[in-house]
């Protein structure tokens, strides 16, 4: 294999781990508790500013990936305390509840950023030569990072006690309550949770990126078409719903211009929607 | 409280009549009694938004160059006012704000802008429709040659030739042109084209990604593919930091050249700013006498500002446009537009920041002292030579 095609396939699976990463939060929050989050860019967003942070007054990114989903995840907590679960019953309203809070949040560390932007360094910066091309390791960390977070998350909601109780809360809270289980704070730990897991993804993600104040907005409509297209309800359609975009956009990119190939992309994602308006996963539900 | 008498249409009535006639008499007492009003020069830029920074510099500039200005007299026995507006970095905002500046505040000048969106935005509102004076202080990508707006920045064969002569000087013959996809990168990349195959270079890719995308993956690995001997690069922020961080890490071997590298953006790239070529009016090593005093100068007033005088910021730019445009109303001896419209196609500054300009008559655009500049790891720059006066090639001198 040439080194153009062993970086082709390397781009591929790069991008896609990417965005499937950055949509796992998503899957939660939106996927499977069907709150229109508009401020799910900014939780990674958040995530990224927490990793800046630690890389710039202590030096190290590895104590900024461990605290981003902490930090985020507590910010997640207070939001769906004081805010989100009062639009449960009103979506609308959450839409733009959430519109306005990532508005805030994200104008508010523009007031703040002395530069347009800031470089992040990552944890491991070297590459590796695979047949003649470079390759970043640090790309290669975020694609087994994102393989082992899908599944793991993957296998505590459908095999372990507490991942059944999520799942019955989500789908039929009244039954759940009735039961002895406290819906109140099974929705705000999801909540949370969700969160931490888009902070996390923030710090993972910066280093390949920049920190700016759209870094989580730029990507949330790309987000947003991969839940839709993996259809509202579970966890993995949402995570098949980004490869789903990711994979044809990286392939595209090689051969046309990136700007048709996303267009294109965009363009393929809606007809998919007219044919299967639920979902890749879903059935007749 | 007898609530009851505020709502009587009577008393409201005598009360306007009071207060209308207060207004008119106050008027007419006041207005002959100032004796050498200021002139208000509007200042129009991006506090908030995208480039917030970049107008928090802008801002310093004028503030520093006006305060400059009535220090040494004002202009034709007159001080200046700055009127500051925020165009917000949002074109519709830029246009509301401009047409105040013209239609109530009736400033004589409006100096401003940090894109181009900006400038069509505003250009009609302040030069066609208003009648007056707009300076557009920035480094772009040309053909803007509206009657009663001038150009001070850099034209883009002021910034594209050089660059690419000394690229092919050092045996550089085949370039990739990458940038993102709208106008800017689009017209200076087209330079970029005909200026290497005018030299006998050849292009080996072309290709522009969405303003948004931000991960350039694909378009790095492009590039590493093309084996080019140059990458000329226009990608604008977020993607100039992961894209140029991509291809160096990525092990492009060939030179990187643009035109938005200096003090102001070479930080948000990173390490990997190292080596970076491009030619600008300005840079912080540029230390003939009268820029060293003045750029210092600056620093000590505005440390807001501090670190933020650099030419990708256009802070020369905005102190040259002030200068220029008072050198203008001296020569025409009024602030009337039409005069000073006339004034300005050949008026010239002999200090200025980076060295003397002038207007190159008919262009609308400067003949401006260029600096051939390569950065470094710390984003700092160095000067690799002076590339003195350079003509531009604008409006009725089109090359």
């Amino acid at each position: 294999m040439s080194p153009t095609m062993i970086r082709g396939i390397f781009d591929v699976l790069s991008l896609s781990s990417v965005l499937i990463l950055l949509v796992i939060g998503m899957a939660i929050i939106v996927g499977m508790m069907k709150v229109f989050n508009m401020c799910q860019g900014e939780l990674v967003l958040l995530g990224a500013v927490t990793a800046f942070l630690c890389g710039k007054y202590l030096g190290n990114l590895w104590i900024g990936l461990l605290l981003a989903p902490i930090v985020v995840g507590l910010f997640g907590l207070l939001l769906e305390r004081t805010i989100i679960h009062r639009f449960y019953v009103n979506p609308q309203g959450a839409l733009l509840a959430t519109f306005a809070i990532g508005l805030v949040m994200r104008e508010s560390l523009r007031t703040r950023m002395s530069t347009q932007s800031s470089p992040v360094d990552a944890p491991i910066q070297s590459s590796i030569t695979i047949g003649g091309a470079s390759l970043p390791i640090w790309r290669i960390v975020i694609m087994f990072v994102t393989l082992l977070l899908a599944l793991a998350i993957g296998f505590v909601l459908i095999k372990t006690n507490l991942g059944m109780k999520v799942r019955a809360t989500l789908d039929n809270p009244d039954l759940v309550s009735v039961s002895g289980i406290s819906t109140k704070w099974m929705y705000a730990g999801t909540y949370a949770f969700g969160s931490a897991l888009s902070g996390f993804a923030g710090a993972m993600i910066v280093p390949l990126q920049t920190l700016y104040p759209n870094l989580g907005y730029d990507n949330l409509i790309l987000m947003f078409i991969a839940v839709m297209i993996g259809g509202l309800g579970q966890f993995a359609g949402p995570l098949a719903g980004a490869a789903l975009i990711a994979v044809p956009g990286a392939i595209l990119g090689q051969f046309i211009s990136p700007v048709t190939g996303q267009i294109l992309v965009v363009f393929l994602a809606i007809i998919f929607m007219r044919f299967r308006p639920v979902g890749i996963f879903q059935g007749g539900r | 409280m007898n609530k009851n008498l505020f709502k009587k249409g009577s008393t409201r009535r005598i009360t306007a009549i009071v207060a209308s006639a207060v207004a008119l008499l106050s008027g007419l007492t006041f207005a002959p009694a100032q004796a050498a009003p200021t002139v208000k020069v509007g200042v129009l830029t991006d506090m908030t938004g995208a480039f917030g920074i970049v107008g928090k510099s802008n801002k310093a500039v004028a503030e520093f160059t006006i305060n400059e200005i009535n220090k040494s007299g004002g202009v034709l026995g007159r001080k200046l006012e700055m009127v500051l507006v925020d165009s917000a970095t949002d074109a519709a905002v830029a246009t509301r704000v401009a047409s105040r500046l013209v239609n109530q505040d009736k400033v004589a000048v409006v100096v401003g802008g940090v894109a181009s969106f900006t400038r069509v935005a505003i250009r009609d509102v302040i030069a066609k429709r208003g009648k007056t004076i707009y300076i557009w202080p920035a480094s772009y990508e040309g053909n803007e040659c509206s009657n009663n707006v001038w150009n001070t920045g850099s034209a883009p064969n002021q910034q594209v030739d050089p660059t690419v002569k000394y690229l092919l000087s050092q045996g550089k013959k085949t370039f990739y042109l990458a940038g993102s996809d709208y106008l800017y990168p689009r017209n200076i990349l087209s330079r970029v084209r005909q200026v290497v195959l005018a030299g006998g270079g050849s292009i080996v890719g072309e290709e522009y990604v969405p303003l948004d995308m931000t991960d350039p993956s694909n378009l790095v690995s492009k590039v590493l593919a093309s084996k080019a001997d140059a990458l000329f690069e226009v990608v604008v922020l977020p993607g100039t930091g992961p894209f140029i961080k991509g291809v160096v890490d990525g092990g492009f071997k060939g030179t990187i050249a643009g035109t938005l590298f200096d003090e102001g953006i070479n930080p948000i790239i990173g390490k990997q700013a190292e080596g970076l070529i491009g030619v600008q009016d300005f840079y912080l090593p540029v230390t003939d006498p009268f820029t060293k005093a003045t750029v210092a100068r600056f620093n000590k007033q505005h440390p807001e500002a501090a670190g933020l005088f650099s030419a990708t910021f256009n802070a020369p730019a905005w102190y040259r446009s002030i200068y220029l445009w008072k050198a203008a109303v001296e020569k025409a001896k009024s602030f009337d537009t039409a005069k000073v419209n006339k004034a300005m196609d050949s008026v010239s500054l002999k200090n200025s920041i980076g060295g003397p300009v002038s207007f190159a008559p008919g262009t609308k655009h400067l003949n401006l002292p260029m600096y051939l500049g390569k950065s470094n790891a710390d984003g700092s720059n160095t000067i690799i030579k002076s590339l003195g006066k350079i003509a531009p090639y604008e409006c009725a001198k089109k090359q």
